[in-house]
């Protein structure tokens, strides 16, 4: 199976704050703010709030609209860098020999985000957090879609944060915080399809802008191509063939 | 409420993100741990850090000693003066 249906999906950066304002947005863009204003998460009890640093609020900012009337759900957490700013601050205390913050360190693995949710939500199905060097996007799909497979439907929730200025010479990445939530399911929702493709297609945008106007209704199909490894290309499909 | 008292409080808020409280409205008797305060055991790990830093006070992680200490403010006061008589 390599088709299936997003039953809803939510996404979030600075100044964009539902579908309307990315369809909005991509028709006429605007530089955005490289740090996201204060999501408020009301839904978290102000003792875990604390917790979520900018990619945590990021992501639960994008992920818990979508989840209000769903007590349970598997999901899928991908994420190309993770938390670099809170890392990158534990390793500056180390070389200054100062003792450690347990709550950083406990915060700064790559599956703290999903963690912190799985708590405030009381939500105990499986979650698999995820990292890829390239298409990030196509493998958290992927990843999501085998989950289809054993449950009717799956969280993928996609979000990084801009790397801090000492990394950011190594490697390109959007310039703001953004997370991306869709919810996979085998019977709801319009139709995709994922696609190995033989050669790397040359892409004029991002990743993450080409999947936003895909899911905008923008455009009817994203690639995803690597200079290493697999290519691949979603697109909207026929119910009948899903 | 003593200078110590309002010292450790503003350590605790200090230490762990508390942005909405204020030492006044942590109470020197209540429980710091699941009631009360409601903190968790991140939270006592960051606080014995904070200790560490603040006031040089090493403790062990996971004695019934430390598990007293940790009681409430009154306590950690209690411990504070304790260690700096010797």
């Amino acid at each position: 199976m390599s088709g299936f249906r997003i039953q809803s999906w939510n996404a979030v950066a600075p100044g964009l704050n539902c579908p309307e304002d990315w369809r909005n947005w991509l028709q006429a863009p605007y530089l955005l703010d490289t740090q996201l204003a204060k999501i408020p998460l009301k839904q978290i009890p102000p003792l875990l709030r604390r917790r979520f640093t900018e990619l945590g609020r990021c992501a639960a900012g994008a992920a818990l609209p979508l989840l209000e009337d769903i007590d349970s759900i598997p999901s899928v957490f991908a994420s190309r860098h993770g938390d670099t700013p809170l890392t990158l601050s534990l390793l500056e205390g180390i070389a200054a020999q100062q003792p450690m913050s347990p709550t950083g360190f406990s915060l700064a693995v790559h599956n703290a985000v999903s963690g912190l949710l799985s708590i405030a939500r009381k939500d105990v199905s499986e979650v698999t957090a995820i990292a890829a060097s390239e298409q990030l996007i196509a493998h958290a799909l992927m990843e999501a879609m085998t989950q289809l497979q054993e449950h009717e439907r799956v969280l993928c929730l996609i979000y990084d944060v801009p790397l801090p200025e000492l990394y950011q010479p190594y490697v390109t990445t959007e310039p703001f915080p953004f997370a991306l939530a869709m919810i996979l399911s085998r019977g709801t929702g319009e139709c995709f399809q994922l696609a190995q493709q033989q050669s790397a297609v040359h892409a004029e945008v991002s990743e993450l802008m080409a999947m936003m106007k895909c899911l905008c209704g923008l455009e009817e199909q994203v690639c995803f191509s690597g200079t290493r490894g697999s290519h691949w290309q979603l697109c909207k499909a026929d119910p009948e063939q899903v | 409420m003593s200078n110590l008292h309002l010292d450790v409080k503003q350590m605790i808020i200090e230490a762990l993100d508390l942005e909405d409280i204020e030492a006044d409205d942590i109470s020197d008797s209540d429980p710091l741990f699941v009631d009360g305060l409601g903190l968790d055991s991140i939270d006592a790990l960051e606080i014995g850090l904070a200790l560490q830093k603040r006031y040089g006070i090493k403790l062990k992680a996971d004695s019934d000693e430390t598990r007293q200490h940790f009681a409430s403010v009154n306590a950690l006061v209690a411990l504070i003066q304790s260690q700096a008589e010797k």
